[in-house]
This record gives C-alpha cells, sequence and structure tokens, in this order.
C-alpha cells in the first residue's frame, strides 16, 4: 500500500516538448514505467526512445490509455493549452492526472475543476512538481532524483522546491520518504493538502508528515482542521512568507495575503492548535522531524529502510 | 494586475454597466469641454492603482526628490512638511472654476498620491476622472472573485456598501451575503434580480440591478478578472441604479488570449526595477528594504531564503523566483539587476535544481562575476539537479565567493557578509 503511486503505476506523459523529453527520460533512469506518450504530430514519429527504454506515441489520449491501459498521466503541455490537456484526460477517465505546467489561467481552472466533479479522475497541479515515490521508483514530475530516499515520512507541499529542499535535509537526517505530493502554487488546484494529510493518514508505509504551507488562501486552514479532526501521525509543518510584505504577491497566484487569515501566522496558529509541530526556520524542516520521530519510536537508522 | 478605474468604467460600460456620465481629461481644455457637458456638480478623481484615495493625499516631488505636500496654493509651499489643509484625491466640485482648481494639482506632471497602500513615496497620477455627482439613496457592495478553495466564481455582495468590507465583515457579518457562482450557468439576470431582492433593493429597482450584476459577472468573464468590485454601486434619489467605483484586476496568466492586456496596462504605476527585471525575463522581482540580494529558484524557496535570512538577523533587499534556469545569460541578467540595486551589500544565490540545472547557473554566476566585475561578498548554495558539477564550474573558475551545502549555513555567511560590509563601511566614514 502506498498512496496515489505504486509499483502498478503505468505513465502516460502528454506534452513530448524539449522540456517533456528531458523529464521522461529522468524518469525512465529513475525506474518508472512509462507505458505511453500523447503529442499529436509528434516529429519522433510512433516511439519515444531513450537507451533501451522505449514507448508508443499516440494522437490522442483516449486511444493511449485503450492501447497501453495506461492508469496515471504527467501534463507538460504548455499554459495555453493545459486546460484542455486536462480535460481530455478526465474525457478518457485517466484516474490519476499530474499536471506540472505553471501559468494556467483560473477561468481555465474553473472549467477543469466543474469538469472533475463527479469524474473518474483525481488531478494534482497544476504549477507543481509533481509525484515521486522512492520505494517503487516511480517518479511523476520534475524532481531532482538523486535527493530522494525511500522511507516512512511523507512529504506535502504547495511549493515545488521546497520538497526539494525539505527533502534535502530529511535524507541527510538519515530519514526516507514514502511519497513526497507538490499539489501546486495556484489559487486552483486539484487535491489540496487535506486531501494528501487524509491519504497520509490511512497509508501504512507512512509514519509521519511534513507539510510546507505558505502565506496566502485557506488551504493550511482546512489542512489544521483536519489534523485535528482525524489525524493520528505527527505532523511538521513549516509556512514560507513569514517575513513577506502585506499586499504583494510573491510569485505564486496562491500567496497574496488576503486579510489575517492569509498570513503566516495565522496559519502557523491554526497548525499549532491542531497539533502540529511548528519549524519556524525552513531549515530546521529535517532536524525536528528527526525529533519528532524518535520521540514516537519511529525513526528508522538509514539502512534499517529497505532500499528498492 | 489592476487596471484604472477610468479603464474599468469604459468595460463596464461596453457591458451594458450603468456608470455616471464623465471620462477620463489630460487637458485643461478637455476638462472644459466635459465639465460643460456633464456640470455643474462634479467628483474629481486622481487615477491611480491604489485604494485608500479619498482618505490620501496629494503631493508634488519635483526633479530633485523633494516633497511638497498642499499643491492647492491656500497655504505656503514648504519643502517636506504638511502645510495647509489635507486635498485628497477624490474631490467634489461646483462649477467649472471650482472644478479646474481641484484638477490642476492632480494633473501637474510630478504630482503623486500618498494613501495608506502606497507608501510615503506614493504613487504618480495618471490621468483625472471627472464625473457627474449623484444624488445617493443608498450605497451597496458587489464583487465577483475567484474562490480557490471551492474551484468556482463567489460573488459578495452587501447593503453596507461605500465602506470597507472587511471591516463590515468584522463588525456585522451578517450583512455580507456570499453566493457562489455555478460557472456553467454563469450569473444570469434571474439569479442577480433574487440578490437584488436579497439586498433589499426597491421592486422598481430590480431589474436594474439583476441586469448589472449579470453584466458584472459578464466582465468578469469577459476580461479573464481575478476580482471585479463595485463599492459603491448606489440607488439614486430618482430610483436608478449605478457603479460610482470599479475596481478590476485581470489574471496575469491569461495576458496571452487578451494582447499582453497592453491596452489596459499603465507602466507609470509599477515599480521601475521590476518592469526592467520584467524586460530582462529574470523571472518574478520584488523590491524590498534590506541589503542582501537574493536569487532563488521557486516562489516558495524564495520566501523561505527570506525568512531564513531574517531569522538570522538579515534582511533581503529583493525577493527573486529566477523560476526555471536552462540558459546562463538569465543568471546573468538576474545579477545585473541585483547589483545595479545601490542597497545590495551582500549577494545570496540559493538555487535547489529540479527542473533548472544548477551547472548552468553556476556558469552564468562565473560569468557575471567576470562581466559584471561584482564587488559585492558573493554567497552560493547549489542543490540538486547535477549538483557536482555545479559545484565542480565554482570551484575551477577561481572566482571570489562564498558557498555552503546547506540552506541554513548559507543564510549565515551572507548574513554576516552584509553585517561586516556594514561594519566596514562606517569604519570607512
Amino acid at each position: 500500500m502506498s498512496i496515489l503511486l505504486n509499483n502498478r503505476t503505468r505513465l502516460l506523459i502528454q506534452g513530448l516538448g524539449n522540456e517533456g523529453q528531458n523529464q521522461i527520460r529522468r524518469s525512465l533512469d529513475y525506474g518508472t514505467r512509462v507505458v505511453a506518450g500523447v503529442h499529436p504530430g509528434f516529429r519522433g514519429g510512433d516511439t519515444f526512445n531513450h537507451g533501451a527504454h522505449e514507448f508508443p506515441v499516440y494522437p490522442t489520449v483516449v486511444e493511449a490509455v485503450s492501447k497501453t491501459q495506461a492508469n496515471c498521466s504527467i501534463i507538460y503541455v504548455p499554459a495555453p493549452g493545459a486546460a484542455d490537456a486536462i480535460l481530455e484526460n478526465i474525457a478518457a477517465e485517466v484516474p490519476l492526472i499530474v499536471c506540472i505546467t505553471e501559468g494556467v489561467p483560473v477561468h481555465d481552472m474553473i472549467r477543469v475543476r466543474t469538469a472533475l466533479e463527479g469524474s473518474k479522475s483525481r488531478l494534482i497541479g497544476p504549477n507543481c512538481p509533481g509525484i515521486i515515490q522512492p520505494a517503487s521508483q516511480c517518479r511523476v514530475g520534475i524532481h531532482p532524483p538523486d535527493v530522494f530516499m525511500a522511507g516512512n515520512v511523507g512529504v506535502v507541499s504547495r511549493s515545488g522546491t521546497l520538497v526539494y529542499e525539505a527533502v534535502d535535509q530529511l535524507t541527510r537526517a538519515g530519514i526516507g520518504q514514502s511519497t513526497c505530493v507538490g499539489v501546486g502554487g495556484d489559487p486552483i488546484i486539484g487535491e489540496q493538502q487535506q486531501a494528501i494529510l487524509r491519504r497520509f493518514q490511512s497509508d501504512p508505509d507512512t509514519d509521519a508528515v511534513v507539510l510546507i504551507g505558505e502565506i496566502g488562501g485557506l488551504a493550511e486552514q482546512a489542512a489544521a482542521a483536519y489534523i485535528k479532526r482525524s489525524m493520528t501521525k505527527p505532523v511538521v509543518a513549516f509556512i514560507a512568507g513569514a517575513t513577506a510584505p502585506p499586499g504583494r504577491r510573491m510569485g505564486h497566484a496562491g500567496a497574496i495575503i488576503e486579510g489575517e487569515a492569509g498570513t503566516a501566522e495565522a496559519k502557523i496558529k491554526a497548525l499549532e492548535e491542531a497539533g502540529a509541530v511548528i519549524s519556524r526556520s525552513p531549515a530546521e524542516i529535517g532536524s525536528t522531524m528527526r525529533r519528532v520521530l524518535e520521540e514516537a519510536g519511529k525513526y528508522q537508522a538509514p539502512g534499517a529502510v529497505e532500499q528498492a | 494586475m489592476n487596471i484604472h478605474e477610468y479603464q474599468a468604467k469604459q468595460i463596464f460600460k461596453a457591458h451594458g454597466v450603468p456608470v455616471p456620465a464623465g471620462g477620463p481629461v489630460t487637458s485643461e481644455r478637455e476638462a472644459r469641454d466635459l465639465l460643460k457637458e456633464i456640470g455643474p456638480d462634479v467628483v474629481v478623481k486622481a487615477q491611480v492603482h491604489a485604494g485608500g484615495r479619498g482618505k490620501g493625499r496629494v503631493i508634488k516631488r519635483d526633479r530633485a526628490g523633494r516633497v511638497y505636500n498642499d499643491l492647492i496654493g491656500d497655504g505656503e509651499r514648504h519643502e517636506g512638511q504638511i502645510v495647509g489643509r489635507r486635498r485628497g484625491g477624490v474631490r467634489l466640485a461646483s462649477g467649472i472654476e471650482e472644478a479646474l482648481k481641484e484638477l490642476r494639482p492632480m494633473m501637474d506632471k510630478d504630482s503623486r498620491l500618498v494613501s495608506i497602500q502606497t507608501g510615503a513615496e506614493g504613487v504618480p497620477i495618471s490621468a483625472v476622472l471627472i464625473e457627474q455627482q449623484s444624488s445617493i439613496a443608498h450605497e451597496y457592495y458587489f464583487s465577483v472573485q475567484v474562490d480557490g478553495a471551492n474551484g468556482q466564481p463567489l460573488i459578495i455582495a452587501s447593503a453596507e456598501g461605500g465602506q470597507s468590507i472587511e471591516e463590515v465583515n468584522r463588525t456585522n457579518p451578517r450583512a455580507v451575503l456570499r453566493v457562489p457562482v455555478d460557472p456553467v450557468e454563469g450569473f444570469p439576470a434571474f439569479r442577480g434580480r433574487s440578490l437584488a431582492n436579497q439586498l433589499g433593493i426597491p421592486t422598481s429597482a430590480i431589474r436594474a440591478a439583476g441586469d448589472m450584476f449579470a453584466n458584472l459577472y459578464r466582465v468578469f468573464v469577459d476580461m479573464d478578472a481575478s476580482l471585479v468590485e463595485v463599492n459603491p454601486f448606489v440607488l439614486t434619489s430618482e430610483g436608478a441604479i449605478l457603479a460610482i467605483d470599479g475596481k478590476v484586476g485581470v489574471d496575469d496568466n491569461a495576458a496571452f488570449r487578451h494582447g499582453g492586456y497592453e491596452e489596459w496596462r499603465d507602466r507609470s504605476q509599477e515599480n521601475p526595477v521590476e518592469i526592467e527585471a520584467e524586460e530582462a525575463n529574470i523571472g518574478s522581482y520584488i523590491k524590498l528594504d534590506g541589503n542582501i540580494g537574493c536569487v532563488v529558484n521557486g516562489a516558495g524557496l524564495a520566501m523561505a531564503t527570506m525568512d531564513t535570512l531574517m531569522l538570522h538577523g538579515g534582511e533581503p533587499a529583493n525577493f527573486l523566483d529566477i523560476g526555471t534556469v536552462n540558459r546562463k545569460d538569465r543568471v546573468v541578467e538576474a545579477l545585473r539587476i541585483i547589483v545595479n540595486d545601490p542597497d545590495v551589500k551582500t549577494i545570496f544565490i540559493n538555487i535547489f535544481g529540479g527542473l533548472a540545472r544548477v551547472d548552468i547557473v553556476a556558469e552564468g554566476v562565473v560569468d557575471a562575476v567576470n562581466e559584471l566585475k561584482i564587488k559585492q561578498p558573493l554567497v552560493v548554495r547549489l542543490n540538486g539537479s547535477n549538483v557536482e558539477e555545479g559545484r565542480r564550474v565554482l570551484h575551477d573558475s577561481g572566482i571570489a565567493v562564498q558557498t555552503a551545502d546547506e540552506l541554513g549555513d548559507a543564510a549565515a555567511l551572507a548574513v554576516e557578509a552584509a553585517q561586516s560590509g556594514r561594519r566596514r563601511s562606517r569604519s570607512n566614514n
């Protein structure tokens, strides 16, 4: 058992431009099973080759799914076409869709969210680093693979680079990761932190969770409410942007301070009250988790974790 | 991106939303012609991308940067002091001469408006909007925005308009109506009439108000807006419905299908360094008050880097999310802007490569040091994709640079460098 991905994940890549090609090569090298590509008018012909790896490329998602039984899609399509690509995957009933693309218009995402309602699909992203699961060698995203290590801590974050930062600290502290999910920094995304926490709570491979939030929106308050209500596993949380000047947009569209609820202080307070352990400094996420795991008797020394 | 009130009202008008008679003027002659048409009782409104105009102050700053308050002429001009009466950015006037008296200081090319949202510097006044005064029977609030949590548009309305909606929400939350919009249905006029009814708008004006709400929702959709706000819209004593104010924020991500929003953009309202950063295409840059120039990839890591510097007693000079770096000249361009900022005493580069390759970043840093003759201490922290190669590039280049592998250590180095730089400059004096 694990969340979102497992060793039965059959990945479809949509958008085989330069960046998509680079990233899928790295996923193939990591050991991820890529079964199909979708790229209308792909210049490489009918197949994509990388070393000993090869997968067929189709013009449409529905054809790719029917021929290859792909059960997860990764979208690298540029922003103007990204929502269309997500909608195509929803229509083809792909169970898990991960959209990396940054800069998708928010009105497009309103359409996407409406289409997701009552569909057979789940969406992670957009504007996210994707999902990585070291034990099953499954990389559905843009992560630098070297910093990840299999283990028992789940990571969920709105920011991509902060996933890497937190994971690097965890790995240095001898703590491996079960699954790492970047939910995305935009105002409208698929699954939010709260939904991922729920998955981690019922995941036998996960003993504790790192939650990384940032200023703006109310997603961290929703996560705090879930932690308070239902979470028995320890959560270490960091909120980025405590020192950001109010009223300025800091890159992520989600990171606009809207009233007091959007401030780092309000989010930290909500999470603290829910029982999460706060790492005030982003440089202490790893050491804080190490302490929490040791107190819970869940720290597994490196080597004790079976590497996949 | 925000647009001016007069632009919002032009868009409103084109969508059938009733607005007061009037328009923007750029010269006294235009103003006279307009005043003859719509006078004598008018309101004169400074056009800036900031709220709090009415309670703000029109000031003048001369070319040497000296600030004069009270331009209206009923007090003496004293440099740097507030003299005479405060003059806000929204003024009532009766008759052509009185209106021109209010208009002139706002139209001065050196005039600026200071409000609680602008900082002491204020922002330049781009245009002046002159409108007919309305006889107001009641003020209401209406807005439509994106509700991220629910992934749909949200209309907020209140019968207590003309004041801060946040304040109304605090003191009398029951007076604030929230109406989620089904994006498939949109917001047809019948929903608008129902909302008007809930707001207690008189029966005779319900049709007009309902149409206005439906039309404002169309503005929201057509403009790819993140916010359409009318505070207030009013019921006039003649029983008409009128949008007295108007605010529209558009989604920069949708610029590609709106010609870059060039028609609506006003660069005079933006920070010049931020425009330079945009033109150099180096990512998302925001000027701050400190002295440590930051170059970081990813918005979250960029904020976390600022947080770490502050925890170590340092102050960032800027926020910069350089995004995905796959070309070294982008690093050079970013550093050019950082180096040219006179506030910057130390430079801190923190790159964790995922999509971005840190060896390319390292090559860019080396190029920048050689090309820009960087004098400030340089602290570089690299990690992620191709990190070994990146560290080797830095090491082999022989440039003067301090490095650390971990965020906390690197931030401590940067803060130390900034502080010892300050000590040095003090002892030089």
